[in-house]
């Protein structure tokens, strides 16, 4: 039934291409929207990920619990009730048994490494003003392993925190905040009264704002001189072998610790959310254009096989079965959603090569253009997606073709 | 084995309207046979009846040894694929396809190569070879008709049903359609039921079936 099929549609040129652009545009717009959001999605993710490990083991703070408090100082259980309820910190956070957990992700065979630090707020003092900062203390050997951390760095390398020396590397735009330079000497407090003197041996940028603003790498022996706490660390970043199994992991661990465990997507849960809202907005402009052509497909089919039905008629009368009547008029659509689909991620395909060599105004990653994403799943889902619509909307026509007995369309015609 | 009926009855409609009112026919293979009658008596209905097209409210109808209202819905295609010819008053053919695809529909179904040189025989035998590669549109009403013709002969039918064939020629034209009938019944030896108004050419047939409000008044042999 192809011929004959392939003939139906051709002897309607202007009705076919109409709808054959109606299905490229739905797949090529679903291409190009998609290679966009995916692809910003897959840097901004490559970025996370490239100052988040996979998982996130951190210190609970020690509140001051009121419940607590009443069974330790009232433990017959008098009945009691605080007019101002205790509250506060106990002491600083940090993880209290790191060796356990070292011990438990070496043996591991999921994880690829770990790296324990000390994160502390810190305050830059240079001249007369007064910075903010993250001063993380790290092990370098540990941390290169678990982020690729070494990418980033513009000027020197993490190699220079490896002996502990009051050396630290500093994020590009708080090295320009502090209008300081390679190998200045910064005074870093941690709010108490010392100050430290720490060289600038390096710069790095992740090209994330509110990071390059207020990071600042040093060897975690240092750190914990600084902050008075020698052998403490408050996190352990886990690398994993297989990302996606980060929050199933983490979900396990949490359940067997008193720390905080949480995967890379629950620590980035806001931005996550914001890709399942493009998700939504993706699908749903695509899922438009493809009723638009779908409804045309269904249409035009109806009015050809109503058109056609004297051709029914005498196709049932020299033996063509209804089985073979559904085919003609569902090989048209399938053709239709078929190509359609496929020139249209051709023409995507395309565009996108194209939009990748725009040159813009902004600073995206290393390069000035925008990043599109070619990953072969959007392909299939756009082709899918066009092709299934246009499948079930030339069943309907097809089928109703199928249905009509010769005879009813012999009499009508006379 | 032939065509043959008992007791067919077929209404329409609700409440019913009785138009073929038990008919008992007995046709032969090779035989001629003609269906005449005024308008509304029944012709039409009686021809898809006994062709398979249409099913009898009651009664029977056995053709070639089967009955078609049992065979599954691919054999009874099959069946008329391979056995059965229609030529009709209007010539339906596909516009899209040429007077040579055309008539090759039926050979097409199943993919008989054979058919060709029958076919393009049939063109030449009929003085049509140069509507060939035309369309449909292209031709004269009694060319369409020919073509017609070839696709109904095409698979060679052992039984041709026409219903009134020249219904829309001239007569130049009806009496070349008929020659060809003729010629296929009395040469290739199909079995031929035609549905026609014109005496003369009902007068052609070995037995004359006079339909008369649903009923057969009178048969001459
Ligand atoms: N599907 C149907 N529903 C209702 N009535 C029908 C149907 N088919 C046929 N009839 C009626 O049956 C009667 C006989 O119709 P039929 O077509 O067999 O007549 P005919 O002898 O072929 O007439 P003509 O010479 O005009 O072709 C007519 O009155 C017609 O209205
Ligand atoms: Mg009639």
């Amino acid at each position: 039934m192809f011929f004959l099929a392939i003939r139906h549609l051709l002897s309607r040129k202007r009705q076919t291409a109409l709808i054959f652009l109606g299905i490229s545009m739905g797949t090529m717009m679903f291409a190009i929207i998609s290679g966009l959001q995916l692809g910003m999605r897959e840097f901004v993710v490559d970025r996370l990920l490239s100052n988040t490990a996979h998982i996130r083991i951190s210190a609970r703070d020690q509140s001051v619990d009121k419940d607590e408090m009443t069974r330790r100082f009232y433990p017959q259980g008098e009945m009691i009730s605080w007019l101002s309820p205790p509250s506060g910190k106990r002491e600083e956070a940090h993880i209290l048994y790191p060796q356990g957990w070292f011990d438990r992700l070496r043996e591991d065979p999921e994880v690829v490494a770990y790296s324990p630090t000390l994160n502390m707020s810190v305050i830059i003092s240079k001249a007369d003003t007064r910075h903010p900062a993250v001063l993380v203390g790290v092990v370098p050997a540990l941390y290169e392993k678990v982020l690729d951390i070494s990418q980033y760095i513009q000027q020197g390398s993490l190699d220079v925190l490896k002996n502990s020396g009051n050396r630290v590397i500093v994020g590009n735009l708080l090295l320009e905040s502090l209008g300081a330079r390679l190998g200045d000497t910064i005074m870093v407090s941690s709010g108490q009264a010392e100050l430290r003197p720490l060289k600038i041996a390096g710069v790095l940028s992740l090209s994330v704002e509110d990071v390059d603003k207020t990071l600042m790498i040093a060897s975690l022996n240092d750190v914990q001189q600084l902050n008075k706490t020698p052998g403490q660390i408050n996190e352990i970043s886990v690398a994993l072998v297989d990302i996606n199994l980060a929050q199933a992991m983490a979900g396990a661990w949490a359940l067997v610790s008193r720390d905080k465990v949480e995967s890379w997507e629950e620590v980035n849960a806001s931005f996550l959310q914001i890709f399942v809202f493009q998700d939504i907005v993706r699908i749903t402009v695509t899922t438009a254009i493809l009723v638009v052509a779908a409804f045309g497909i269904y249409n035009v089919l109806s009015i050809i096989v109503n058109q056609k039905r004297r051709e029914i008629a005498i196709l049932r009368s020299i033996g063509y079965p209804p089985s073979m009547i559904l085919q003609l008029f569902l090989i048209q659509g399938v053709m239709l959603g078929f190509s359609g689909a496929l020139f249209g991620l051709l023409v995507g395909f395309g565009l996108n090569l194209y939009i990748e060599t725009i040159e813009l105004n902004v600073h995206i990653g290393s390069g000035n253009t925008l990043i599109i994403s070619f990953a072969p799943s959007i392909y299939i889902m756009g082709f899918a997606m066009a092709f299934f619509s246009a499948i079930l909307a030339s069943l309907l026509p097809a089928l109703a073709a199928s249905r009509l007995t010769p005879i009813d369309i012999i009499r009508s015609e006379i | 084995m032939g065509i043959s009926c008992q007791r067919l009855i077929k209404s329409f409609g609700e409440p019913p309207t009785v138009i073929i009112k038990g008919i008992d026919l007995n046709i032969e293979d090779g035989d001629f046979v003609s269906i005449s009658g005024r308008s509304g008596s029944g012709k039409s209905t009686l021809l898809y009846l006994l062709s398979t097209l249409d099913l009898p409210s009651s009664g029977s109808v056995m053709i070639d040894g089967q009955s078609p209202a049992e065979l599954s819905v691919d054999a009874l295609h099959q069946f008329r694929n391979e056995s059965l010819g229609f030529v009709f008053q209007f010539h339906y053919l596909l516009p899209e396809l040429t007077a040579l695809e055309n008539a090759l529909l039926p050979a097409r179904k199943n993919n008989n190569v054979d058919a060709k040189t029958h076919v393009n025989a049939l063109f030449e035998l009929f003085d049509i070879q140069t509507a060939r590669d035309k369309l449909p549109s292209q031709l004269s009403g009694g060319e369409q008709q020919r073509v017609a013709i070839v696709r109904a002969l095409s698979m060679k039918p052992r039984y041709l049903f026409a219903d009134e064939p020249t219904g829309n020629l001239d007569s130049v034209n009806s009496k070349i359609v008929m020659d060809i009938l003729k010629k296929a019944n009395k040469e290739w030896g199909m079995t031929l039921i035609l549905v026609t108004h014109e005496p003369d050419y009902a007068a052609m047939a070995e037995k004359e079936i006079f339909l008369k409000d649903g009923v057969i008044v009178n048969t001459a042999s």
